[in-house]
């Protein structure tokens, strides 16, 4: 291990840091193996098997991970993901992190009401806004009669009906639903930045955004690889949108992963394997992004 | 105190490790072979987890002959409708049996569906009630996949031929009977009379039509009133299936195999349904409550569905008097073409974890498959029997005020025993959705030929 | 800036808006799309309560989310410094290695982990709501980066004063990260309070059910309430946005002070 090259008089002290270390980090990570790890062996072991309900058996080990390749629905959500994850995930961490800068700043007032009230949506119970987005965007909805008093449109635009529109709104939905979620995560790093030194660069003449660029985002650095990782984490797994707000439609334009998944599991007639299969791509695939960003962002100074 | 909770807390987690590991040592179950083959390959654990089942199963058995054997438990989801119809079924039969009771639990069928397929997945079924109410499109499906799970009812008293033949055959599976048939979701044709006869149109002018007649009318009735006679959501194939079932056709053949490629039934409803979208007479919105909103809007002249509908319908009480029912439009040009047809509706079934199946088969037999006066009880909240016997009761045969006075209840138990019977098929919600996606595709402007063999392929890629 | 931020906020608010109005609205009227708040608040508060046992749902839902947040907080707060402040090789590939823990959706692990719970004979049970995200990777980390933020100088200075290791943890280390503490106690609140997917596959008995769940029963059925439905939404909401509105100020106004 790493203290074999230390001194020796330090080693005992080393040594009992290091010890208690992992003494602190023991319970946490047991939980994680029993309720994670051993569950995700399970379902690896099963995504080798093929067939339907309890009817499993091996065969090809692989057959079930080449199918999904061929397997229309599913290429289609994986591509839907992706479009998420690349246009939504930027968007959502870059507003969030503005806001909360924004926020942050001392002499603003009614903070308290703002912050909850961009948090609100995270809290709003998914039925509610499912419903509001729908009537929302619907054909005689809110946004239409306002698109047709601008003259912007002649009728209303069924915009949950077409593939391109109705992508757009779950990425919207994404956006506001999340963002302020991320917000709660840079406002507490803020906190860790001495206010002292957004006077110092006030002093200096230094702009809002220099002072943004040069001393918030570096200094969050820590804060923004998590939620980097997070989003990337949940957007591959995103679930809720697409069952709630446009049950994956029109034509499997909107559907995700997961979702996909979760009908092979329980809608369809079972077929776990294949579904374990799928759930490992996803798995795979989150874990080769955190990897980079792992990579890129998880540097110590 | 936040290290004595930790450590409690890793104390339970350690233990239920133990119990997870420990059950090697008891008897291997043999009888168990789906769940031997599911875990083949972590041996180890199947054997656990088959021991462990034993275990559950007979503690259940102590826990339930400890509390007495005259208790029933049912899951089923709707508080105003099935629940309350199961309570007035346990009224009817504690009449005869004083210790008899049943236990509801409120569980949507989403969650029903959920806890029934990782129990039997897991193969512990301990967790499940006695009697569950399941949707019929779901029964073939969930039999057939796990038989173990279902009793099987066909020697039990309850007589099957007093029930609508197209309604019983959900549940019917390999030749047995697994389910005892509960709600009507026979389908009707609900209309707005006022705005008919601002076209100019009265009920008998949709009675007995034909899709064809449907559209021509449903032109008329646009231009004159500006409402579209029939709204539905896009993306469920509600409307397509209904059509289907009118005249006994199915996305399966006889054995099993997608036939959607050759249908001659399914081509022509994808041809009418794109038609009646295109003239505009078909409305789609996004989701159930926008289409329940477009009845109690007003933005409809009518509407197509089981005939569960009415109590939404019913929700508008200022509309009372406007509404009027009939049977639906038949295809044309096709073969046992029909005006009707159904949707929904569910059926009774006794699970494997139930401990006194004689109890549970004699409680079904003798109240849903055998008392009319428990029907007579709940037409209030709208439950409209399958159960034949029923229909003749003198409650049936009640005017409906909201319904200009006409004896819908009646009405609908005649049209459930015109119903053609369909074969759902297994893969039912993997054709169902192929079907739907296949239908936006060609509302979109694709070939209906093309569509069909693509969402052929995609049934035939998730039968694997 | 206050424009951009009052735009921003009344786009955040407006559901929550539809949510109050609609729960004061008759089904009927709700369904017709109005704006307006209505008169039908305490007929649907009445309908409401005789459909379904808010309180015992509420109790439930409070009882799991409390239990699990402390747990989790102190577990995963543990571990996060203890990952950071005695960081080496070995520590960081652990690290790496439990992030890999929740990148497998729960669908996948729902049928092991039930079997797991179902033969420990723990359904219906707080312990089988807390136990599969009492120890989250994302928990971990979260204090794991803020950690990297606590100036190693205190430890250093506490040590020389004599205190152990765990006395500097608590002594220490959780009073001037209360920032942190408090923006992780409103996430994992939130997030056990909406848990939907796992309580629906373990409890099966009324007298366990959660307030996700009496939602969920009131829009299944053939006639939905929509009156009664944003009544208990709203109900379902309120606790999260309650403890946001009251942890906010220990979050985002920070006491660095305590640092130095």
């Amino acid at each position: 291990m790493s203290q074999a090259k230390e001194p020796k008089k330090r080693m005992s002290l080393e040594r009992r840091h290091n010890l208690t270390g992992w003494a602190f980090l023991t319970p946490a990570t047991l939980m994680i193996a029993v309720m994670s790890f051993w569950p995700m062996i399970q379902a690896f072991i099963l995504s080798l098997q093929t067939g339907k309900a309890n009817k499993l058996s091996f065969g090809d080990p692989l057959a079930n991970y080449v199918r999904m390749f061929r397997d229309n629905v599913f290429t289609t959500s994986l591509a839907n993901t992706f479009l998420y994850l690349i246009i939504q995930v930027p968007i959502m961490l870059i507003l969030a992190l503005i806001l909360a800068s924004m926020l942050n700043n001392k002499d603003l007032r009614c903070k308290g009401l703002f912050r909850t009230a961009i948090f609100l949506p995270c809290a709003t119970s998914l039925v509610s806004y499912a419903i509001i987005f729908r009537s929302l965007f619907s054909v005689d909805g809110f946004v239409n009669t306002v698109l047709v008093n601008l003259g912007i449109l002649n009728t209303g635009y069924n915009f949950l009906g077409h593939a391109t529109s109705a992508k757009i709104i779950i990425i919207i939905a994404l956006v506001w639903r999340w963002t302020g979620y991320n917000m709660v995560f840079y406002l507490s790093g803020l906190q860790n930045i001495e206010y002292s030194v957004y006077e110092a660069a006030k002093i200096d003449g230094a702009s809002p955004m220099q002072t943004f660029f040069r001393i918030t985002v570096p200094l969050l650095k820590p804060t923004i690889l998590l939620t980097a990782i997070m989003s990337t984490n949940g957007t591959l797994q995103l679930f809720d949108e697409s069952v709630n707000l446009t049950k994956g439609g029109p034509a499997n334009a909107t559907i995700t992963m997961s979702h996909y998944i979760y009908n092979m599991s329980f809608k369809y007639v079972p077929t776990f394997g294949y579904a374990a299969a799928m759930s490992f791509l996803i798995f795979i695939l989150v874990a080769i992004l955190a990897f980079i960003q792992m990579k890129v962002g998880d540097k110590r100074d | 105190m936040k290290r004595k909770i930790l450590s409690a807390l890793l104390c339970v987690a350690m233990t239920a490790t133990m119990l997870v590991g420990c059950g090697n040592n008891s008897n291997e179950s043999t009888d168990d072979t789906n769940q031997e083959a599911t875990d083949d390959a972590a041996d180890d654990a199947a054997g656990d987890d088959a021991a462990a089942d034993d275990a559950a199963g007979d503690d259940a058995a102590a826990d339930d002959s400890a509390a007495g054997g005259n208790k029933l438990t049912v899951w089923c989801w709707d508080p105003a409708f099935n629940i309350f119809s199961m309570e007035e079924a346990g009224k009817v039969y504690q009449a005869d049996h004083p210790d008899f009771s049943v236990e509801v639990t409120e569980t949507p069928w989403e969650d029903v569906q959920t806890k029934l397929t990782t129990a039997a997945t897991s193969g512990d079924l301990s967790t499940l009630p006695d009697i569950i109410l399941m949707q019929d499109n779901a029964f073939q499906k969930n039999v057939i996949s796990y038989p173990d799970a279902f009793v099987d009812l066909t020697d039990s008293a309850i007589d099957y031929s007093q029930f609508g033949e197209a309604k019983t055959a959900y549940s019917v599976i390999d030749g047995k009977n697994y389910g005892v048939p509960f709600d009507n979701g026979a389908v009707i044709a609900a209309y707005r009379t006022d705005i008919l006869e601002q076209a100019g149109m009265k009920i008998e002018d949709f009675t007995d039509i034909t899709w064809d007649e449907y559209l021509e009318k449903g032109k008329t009735v646009l231009e004159k009133t500006g409402k579209p006679l029939l709204s539905c959501q896009a993306g469920e194939s509600d409307v397509i299936m209904m059509m289907m079932q009118s005249c006994g056709a199915s996305l399966f053949d006889d054995e099993g195999n997608p036939a959607l490629v050759g249908n001659a039934a399914l081509k022509k409803v994808m041809e009418t349904y794109a038609a009646l979208k295109e003239a505009g007479v078909l409305v789609e919105v996004n989701d159930w409550d926008q289409y329940i909103s477009t009845m109690n809007t007003e933005a409809v002249a009518g509407t197509i569905n089981g005939c569960w509908i009415m109590a939404s319908i019913k929700t508008a009480e200022d509309q009372s008097g406007k509404w009027a029912v009939t049977n639906m439009p038949s295809l044309v040009g096709v073969e046992n073409a029909s005006n009707y047809s159904n949707n929904g509706g569910s059926s009774w079934a006794i699970t494997a974890n139930c401990q006194n199946v004689d109890l549970a088969k004699d409680f079904l037999a003798s109240t849903f498959a055998g008392s009319v006066e428990l029907y007579e009880n709940i037409i209030s909240c709208g439950a409209l029997a399958t159960y034949l016997p029923a229909g003749e009761s003198d409650v049936y045969a009640k005017g409906d005020d909201f319904f200009g006075g006409d004896a819908v209840s009646a009405k609908i138990v005649e049209f459930a025993g015109k119903t053609p019977s369909n074969n759902t098929g297994v893969y039912y919600y993997e054709a169902r959705d192929a079907v739907a996606t296949a239908m936006q595709n060609i509302v979109g402007g694709a070939s209906v030929d093309d569509e069909l063999q693509l969402a052929q392929e995609t049934i035939e890629s998730q039968m694997q | 800036m206050y424009i951009f931020l009052t735009i921003v906020s009344l786009i955040s608010v407006f559901p929550l808006y539809w949510m109050l109005i609609s729960a004061t609205n008759k089904s009927i009227d709700v369904s017709r799309g109005t704006m307006l708040p209505g008169l039908a608040l305490i007929d649907n508060w009445k309908s409401l309560l005789s459909q379904q046992d808010v309180a015992r749902a509420m109790f439930n839902s409070f009882k799991y989310s409390i239990i699990l947040t402390a747990c989790a907080l102190v577990i995963c707060s543990l571990a996060g410094y203890g990952f950071e402040i005695y960081h080496d090789k070995g520590k960081d590939a652990v690290m790496s290695i439990l992030l890999l823990g929740m990148m497998v959706p729960f669908v996948a692990t729902l049928v092991p982990l039930f079997r797991m719970f179902s033969a420990a004979k723990l359904l219906n049970t707080t312990v089988a709501f807390i136990l599969p995200t009492i120890s989250t990777p994302f928990l971990i980390m979260m204090f794991r980066q803020s950690a990297r933020s606590f100036p190693h100088d205190i430890i250093e200075a506490a040590r020389i004063d004599g205190l152990n290791e765990i006395q500097i943890f608590f002594r220490m280390f959780i009073p001037t990260m209360r920032s942190t503490y408090a923006a992780a106690m409103t996430i994992t609140f939130m997030n056990a309070w909406n848990n939907y997917l796992w309580p629906k596959v373990i409890m099966t008995t009324d007298e366990s059910m959660t307030m996700p769940m009496l939602v969920a029963n009131l829009t299944e059925g053939y006639v939905t309430d929509y009156g009664v439905l944003m009544l208990a939404v709203l109900l379902c909401s309120l606790p999260t946005i309650i403890i946001f509105f009251l942890l906010q100020k220990s979050f985002a106004e920070g006491i660095t002070g305590a640092v130095k």
